[in-house]
């Protein structure tokens, strides 16, 4: 088989050339700071590193020592995975309810969605310490309020059994944000279509589970990657409050990396686990991403393909 | 005859004042006509502390600056978490690196240069240094890797206005772990929310030292935790513990979280006279001092008569083995740690300063804090071992479940001994694998 040489133009040659040195900022940005520290961690990963030495190749060592010596590796994955599972629900259920409140048409709107975006720019270091001191067992104000009620609060962050669910329910704090997403959604959806439902006869329940929410599936397929993202990541509570106890109930994978790579400068080691993690989002992010073509809709098109 | 020989001095004085006011100018010549020393300047990383802040540290760069005309000074200053970061890219990179800095972490010890030729070449007094912090701090295989700054060290601080009130007498340097908890138990006030003792953040303390050579994580040939992780004197200590839990005479588990500040323990309860003993540190004496505390000193409880432990330390400030001025980071160091810069801190900030006829200056030495202080400078460091077992900290970050299990009351006492049991492979498995990264 005999394949054509097609020869290009002077002006396609400068047009391609254009379009490169256009995109060569972020291109030599990209390699830079993206693509050569990927490949140096998959690197280093198969190494044995403390920085101040040159590595040294140890092959799959550090894999072997991640599965098969190392206790708190699975007291990492066990905590975060938790963690994963308690947090995601509550972030996305109550920020689909928020984004519904703040899309009424009521007067203030505007005060009330910028009141409950606030928390989104505070730093996480403030939030954990403020959150800290509610959540005191002794002079608390959750635990007074609760006295009130004649209810004895746990001791929430420092009770072993209360920890994870007391730094998962900190992600009620960040609804804010991922509902001002949400509300993006639910303004794009026509208007035309609740009227016509309306019309027919439909109620406020049957509006919102067969036009909102199927209407809202492409940004709830968005936020749920996202978020779920965000939550393996979670490092500043266990970090600022809990320091991983008690009992290892909120050691989270990233606090367990920052430990070996920041603090032992096990460098090789902390790299294989962090490629562990990548390779654990990339595969719950295409198992989500294999799912959507049952559950997201896309106005126009049914659900996607 | 008077006059010619008033005429003959005049002319003799004058000539004088020619030859001299020639060689003068001779001189000034030659100093124009040789080169002007090159103005060096040293990148010197610190951080600020209880001991030296930011202020009295710049102020003492000055002070150097003054003498040293051709030395500048560029201090930067680091968060000391930052430091640590930043410190280890640079030296583990190579490039980057600072002059001057704090060689506070083992890793680092092979990238510092090393002087002992420049110390016997100067016949720098390396006997002015306090011994024990000489040969702690100092050496890494044989040689002088830098020199220490001040010195500190854990003391138990107590209020004498809640021992009064509880009429309970002070504590001696002589007490014992049994005697600690007594007191502490006594001088509680739980209706007052007020408590005898804190509660310690981790073990293998200084105390867990002083119930003798086998209470340690792993044997001293760093091959073996059985026998001592779970031998009976870390079990003794570890039951020390459980009781101090159960006294009721210390906070509880979430207020020493929240009210103790990271790193410095328990020293906001202390001053706001809700702890009547605290394990804190001599710049948080100092502190106490200036607020106008009534207090007292004392070292930390022993067991018997076994040798006693003290957690001291002192800074080791060191050239980086890449800088490009090694004479003038010499003559800086010398001056910075030797005794003009360590008077400096001192005088003008919270330093004890690692050289004894400086700390014999001090304005208050004469004080019993400040004699109870340097007599406590005098126990084993625990550093001896804390240095010889760089693997320490991560055999002890696998095992702290039994202290969180103690300390949140989710185990009895007669369960400690299997539970330090089931920690040793454990810790072994930990300790094996932390060997194998060490690089030295």
């Amino acid at each position: 088989m005999v394949q054509k040489h097609v020869k290009r133009s002077p002006a396609a040659i400068k047009e391609a050339l254009c379009g490169y040195i256009s995109i060569s900022p972020w291109l030599v940005g990209f390699i830079i700071l993206t693509f050569i520290p990927i490949l140096s961690t998959i690197y280093y990963s198969f190494t044995r590193w403390t920085i101040m030495d040159a590595p040294v190749w140890i092959g799959l060592e550090n894999y072997i020592r991640m599965f098969t010596k190392e206790p708190l590796f699975y007291q990492a994955v066990r905590a975060t995975s938790l963690y994963v599972a308690m947090s995601l629900p509550v972030i996305i259920v109550f920020g689909v309810l928020l984004s519904l409140l703040l899309n009424m048409k009521i007067k203030g709107m505007n005060f009330y969605r910028t009141l409950f975006y606030i928390p989104a720019v505070i730093s996480g270091v403030s939030i954990a310490m403020l959150w800290t001191w509610l959540l005191q067992p002794d002079v608390g104000i959750v635990n007074t309020l609760l006295s009130y009620l004649g209810i004895q609060g746990p001791k929430w962050f420092w009770d072993p059994k209360w920890a994870l669910p007391s730094v998962a329910s900190m992600s009620l704090w960040k609804v804010g944000g991922s509902a001002v997403i949400y509300l993006a959604g639910l303004q794009n959806i026509p208007p035309q279509l609740y009227e016509a439902a309306r019309i027919d006869g439909a109620g406020k329940l049957r509006i919102f589970f067969r036009i909102t929410i199927p209407l809202l599936t492409p940004t709830l397929f968005f936020q749920l990657i996202i978020q779920m993202i965000e939550a393996f990541k979670v490092f500043t509570e266990a970090y600022v409050i809990t320091k991983g106890g008690p009992l290892k109930a909120t050691y989270f994978y990233l606090l367990y990396f920052y430990e070996e790579g920041f603090q032992h400068f096990n460098t090789g080691y902390a790299s294989a686990l962090i490629l562990f993690l990548v390779v654990i989002i990339m595969l719950m992010t295409a198992a989500v991403n294999y799912t959507s073509k049952h559950w997201v809709y896309y106005e126009g098109e049914g659900k996607s393909k | 005859m008077k006059k010619d020989t008033m005429k003959l001095a005049l002319v003799l004085a004058l000539m004088v004042c020619l030859v001299g006011s020639l060689f003068a100018a001779g001189q000034k010549e030659g100093a124009v006509a040789a080169a002007p020393k090159e103005v060096v300047t040293l990148e010197w990383w610190t951080w600020d502390s209880e001991e030296y802040d930011e202020a009295s540290q710049r102020a003492m760069v000055k002070e150097f600056e003054k003498t040293h005309p051709y030395i500048k000074i560029n201090m930067v200053l680091l968060p000391t978490k930052g430091f640590e970061t930043k410190m280890t890219t640079a030296l583990g990179a190579g490039v980057g690196g600072p002059d001057v800095a704090f060689f506070s972490v083992a890793s680092w010890y092979p990238k510092a240069l090393v002087l002992d030729d420049l110390i016997a070449r100067d016949k720098f007094d390396i006997g002015m240094y306090y011994k024990g912090f000489w040969d702690t701090k100092t050496q890494f295989n044989g040689k002088t890797i830098g020199l220490p700054l001040g010195v500190g060290s854990s003391l138990v601080m107590f209020n004498k206005d809640l021992f009064d009130a509880a009429g309970v007498a002070y504590p001696t340097n002589s007490w014992t772990t049994t005697e600690y908890l007594e007191i502490a138990k006594k001088v509680a006030n739980p209706a007052k929310k007020i408590w005898g003792a804190e509660i310690l953040t981790r073990p293998f303390r200084a105390i867990w030292y002083n119930y003798g050579p086998n209470a340690r994580l792993y044997s001293p040939d760093s091959k073996t935790v059985e026998g001592y992780l779970n031998s009976p004197e870390s079990l003794a200590a570890y039951e020390w513990f459980y009781d101090l839990m159960r006294s009721g005479a210390t906070p509880t588990v979430s207020d020493m979280s929240t009210l103790s500040t990271e790193n410095t323990g328990p020293i906001d309860l202390f001053m706001a006279n809700r702890l009547a003993m605290a394990t804190l540190n001599q710049g948080h004496m100092l502190n106490a001092v200036k607020a106008g505390k009534n207090f007292g000193v004392v070292r930390e409880p022993g067991v018997g008569d076994n040798p006693r432990h003290v957690n001291a330390w002192s800074l080791l400030v060191g050239i980086w083995e890449g800088t490009q001025h090694p004479e003038e980071a010499w003559t800086f160091l010398k001056w910075y740690v030797g005794p003009e810069g360590q008077k400096f801190l001192m005088d003008n900030a919270n330093l004890f300063p690692s050289i004894d006829a400086v700390g014999k200056q001090y304005k208050d030495a004469d004080k019993d804090y400040v004699k109870a202080f340097l007599e406590i400078l005098n126990d084993t460091q625990v550093a001896i071992w804390r240095g010889a077992h760089p693997s320490g900290t991560k055999v002890e970050a696998s095992i702290t479940d039994l202290w969180d299990k103690i300390k949140l009351g989710l185990i009895t006492k007669a369960q400690i001994k299997a539970e330090l049991d089931a920690l040793v492979p454990k810790a072994q498995s930990v300790l094996d694998e932390a060997k194998k990264t060490l690089i030295y």
